[in-house]
């Protein structure tokens, strides 16, 4: 797993705390800022990978230091944090530019795989016509799905849940993140109807193999494993 | 914007047909008085002519008079009014004149009257007895006063034209400014964010209309206070409420993460549940106010493919429908589009799905129809909603129904759906329906 180069904009030294300890786990690299203005400088004179800035900051707002990054001609993914998980912040916070946005509390492991999800998107890896990941191969064209060359009989819904794995093989993948690039949906119905749907993906990937093909990620989200 | 009659354009129209009237008036008033002048004249012309002529028939006698009329009827006056005679006897016979026939006038009281002379012309003319065989009438066409009287009508055509003009220009003027200072109030009601009106005492001319300004900079500086003040408000309590639950939630991840003793495990992830629950409560509160403090703001709508939308929920509903044994299907009319926030009519036909799919037991049915309009509704053949619940169930915390039956949920998602409803002028009722419940979301044009 490659390691990140992270700015991350926050003024609670807590949260942020927090953050880098886990960061420091997976080998990133966290370069913290208490204050917006300082962000601002930070991002405007190295490069990152991605910054995570919170929306609610002592002395600049978060959308505020968005736009300016984004009027000089900053290009880095952004993924917006916030206490305000209203669904209209959240409108406002992607339509001000923000790549993505995630309301606090989060799970952290929800952050880590956003940033991830972030940093593939942007550096366009997803794009292949046949994605291969341990026994698993997904023919994006054709629309078929193989596991140790075993043909997958799965449904076009099916499929397209089976390529978001694809496309994020290794990694974890969160409700939120299904239901927004899978459902497009940017809202969280807060019921099952995202695990069932995995649950019968689930089904078909293991039906008749010794061994899991997903695993899950409690409280939060899934990651699919190379099926050998 | 609406075509509406502006009350300046129908002043300004009244004006100019207030002038119209009012120079019409004048011109017919001028025409009288001028034709009755014109008349009077003659009147006094004849009268002096035929005095004239009953002192010369006394003084100097008949052949006198006779001579004296046939002198006057060779001499054709410069002003046009030309006079005519008639001396007659006692039975009408002509003696002298160019009048053909004795006309019904009665010369024993001096009638007066107006006669015919040959084709077409008339004539003021007066009778006299100046002796028992002998009488004598007088006329005279009136002066001409056609020319004074088409001169006088060019005047008031020209000058009335002139004087329409001037009312219709300056009444314009005056009602375009007056129309831009009333419309300036109403943008500023239509989109309070732009602030387009002045500050109160600025250049007031302290008129009504200035007043009326001044009142509504108030009455929207005063809205924006109220909307900034709730924002700040609510974000503060969201903000202050959820970074510590973050920080607990955070704990009892390293705790779960720390320990696998499995009574313990099954407390932590129960908690960090409770933890979940309560962010989503406090988040749905917070979306029913801001909703509802938005309702009739038409700010941040934009179009959305309804038909799409649905179409996708549906689909992520199917498999959980089929798994929990629903008989669940959807018609869906293609290319509805419909003004409002995506994320919060995703939220509207969720809550609907969820609502069903919680009270409506397993092998029931579920069928949800969306058609222009829009209308969007969601059937099933459940328990359905006892009468007097019908509107009850839309209030927040009110869950009688899930307490009965046992069912979790904060008690807000119905709530939450009519506030966003009402947010986007949408109507959200229970239809009556013969059996389960049926709600439909209808919008009101």
């Amino acid at each position: 797993m490659e390691t990140l180069k992270i700015l991350y904009v926050e003024d609670d030294q807590r949260a942020a705390g927090e953050f880098q300890e886990l960061a420091a786990v997976r080998g990133d690299v966290v370069a913290w800022e208490r204050t917006g203005s300082g962000g601002l400088l930070r991002a405007g004179m190295e490069q990152f990978d991605v910054i995570i800035l919170d929306r609610m900051l002592g002395d600049l707002d978060g959308l505020t230091i968005l736009r300016r990054l984004r009027e000089s001609g900053v290009g880095t993914p952004v993924l917006m944090l916030s206490a305000l998980g209203r669904t209209s912040d959240r409108a406002e916070g992607l339509d001000a530019g923000a790549d993505d946005y995630l309301a606090k509390p989060f799970e952290p492991e929800e952050l880590m795989a956003r940033l991830r999800a972030l940093c593939r998107r942007a550096s366009g890896r997803e794009h292949s016509a046949v994605i291969l990941y341990g026994a698993f191969e997904c023919h994006v064209k054709a629309r078929t799905a193989f596991r140790q060359n075993r043909h997958l009989p799965l449904s076009p819904r099916e499929f397209g849940l089976f390529r978001y794995f694809m496309e994020n093989a290794g990694e974890v993948v969160t409700r939120e993140m299904l239901l927004r690039d899978v459902w497009n949906m940017c809202f969280d119905p807060q019921t099952n109807v995202v695990d069932v749907n995995v649950g019968r993906l689930r089904r078909k990937l293991e039906e008749g193999f010794a061994t899991p093909a997903l695993e899950t990620i409690w409280g939060s989200g899934y990651r699919l494993l190379d099926g050998r | 914007m609406a075509v509406r009659r502006s009350i300046f354009s129908r002043i300004v129209a009244l004006a100019i047909l207030l002038s119209l009237a009012l120079v019409s008036g004048l011109w017919v008033l001028t025409d009288q008085t001028i034709r009755v002048t014109l008349e009077g004249s003659a009147r006094k012309a004849v009268d002096v002519d035929l005095a004239g002529l009953a002192d010369i028939h006394a003084s100097s006698g008949r052949e006198e008079l006779e001579r004296r009329i046939r002198d006057r009827l060779a001499i054709t006056p410069v002003d046009g009014a030309a006079p005519h005679y008639l001396l007659a006897d006692a039975n009408g016979a002509r003696i002298v004149g160019d009048i053909a026939a004795w006309p019904k006038l009665d010369a024993d009281i001096s009638e007066s009257g107006t006669i015919r002379i040959g084709k077409g012309t008339t004539a003021f003319a007066r009778a006299t007895r100046l002796g028992p065989d002998l009488q004598l009438i007088v006329a005279r066409e009136p002066a001409d006063g056609g020319a004074l009287l088409r001169r006088v009508m060019l005047v008031f055509l020209a000058g009335g034209a002139l004087f329409m003009a001037l009312v219709g220009g300056l009444g314009r003027l005056a009602a375009g400014r007056l129309h831009w200072r009333i419309e300036r109030i109403n943008d500023a009601f239509r989109d309070p964010e732009e602030g387009r009106l002045p500050p109160p005492g600025g250049s007031s001319k302290g008129d009504e209309i200035d007043e009326l300004t001044a009142h509504s900079v108030a009455a929207i500086a005063r809205q924006k206070r109220l909307i900034e003040a709730y924002r700040e408000t609510s974000d503060q309590v969201a903000h202050e409420i959820r970074t510590p639950l973050m920080h607990l939630d955070g704990r009892l991840t390293k705790a779960l993460a720390a320990g696998t003793d499995e009574p313990i495990t099954t407390h932590l992830i129960g908690a960090r549940t409770d933890i979940k629950r309560l962010v989503a409560m406090l988040e749905s509160l917070l979306d029913i106010a801001a909703s509802k403090a938005r309702q009739g703001d038409r700010h941040g709508l934009r179009p959305v493919d309804l038909s799409d939308l649905v179409t996708r929920i549906c689909e992520l509903y199917a498999d959980s429908a089929e798994e929990s044994g629903h008989d669940f299907g959807w018609t869906v009319e293609p290319g509805v589009i419909f003004r409002g926030e995506e994320v919060q009519l995703s939220q509207l036909v969720t809550n609907l799905l969820d609502n069903a799919f919680k009270y409506v037991p397993a092998g029931g049915r579920v069928r949800l129809s969306l058609a222009s309009g829009p209308v969007l509704a969601v059937e099933d053949d459940g328990p359905g909603v006892p009468e007097g619940d019908r509107e009850k169930i839309f209030d927040r915390f009110y869950r009688s129904r899930a307490t009965e039956a046992d069912l979790p949920g904060s008690g807000l998602g119905l709530a939450l759906a009519r506030a966003i409803a009402e947010r986007h002028e949408l109507t959200i009722g229970l239809d009556p329906s013969a059996k389960g419940a049926r709600f439909v979301i209808r919008g009101e044009g």
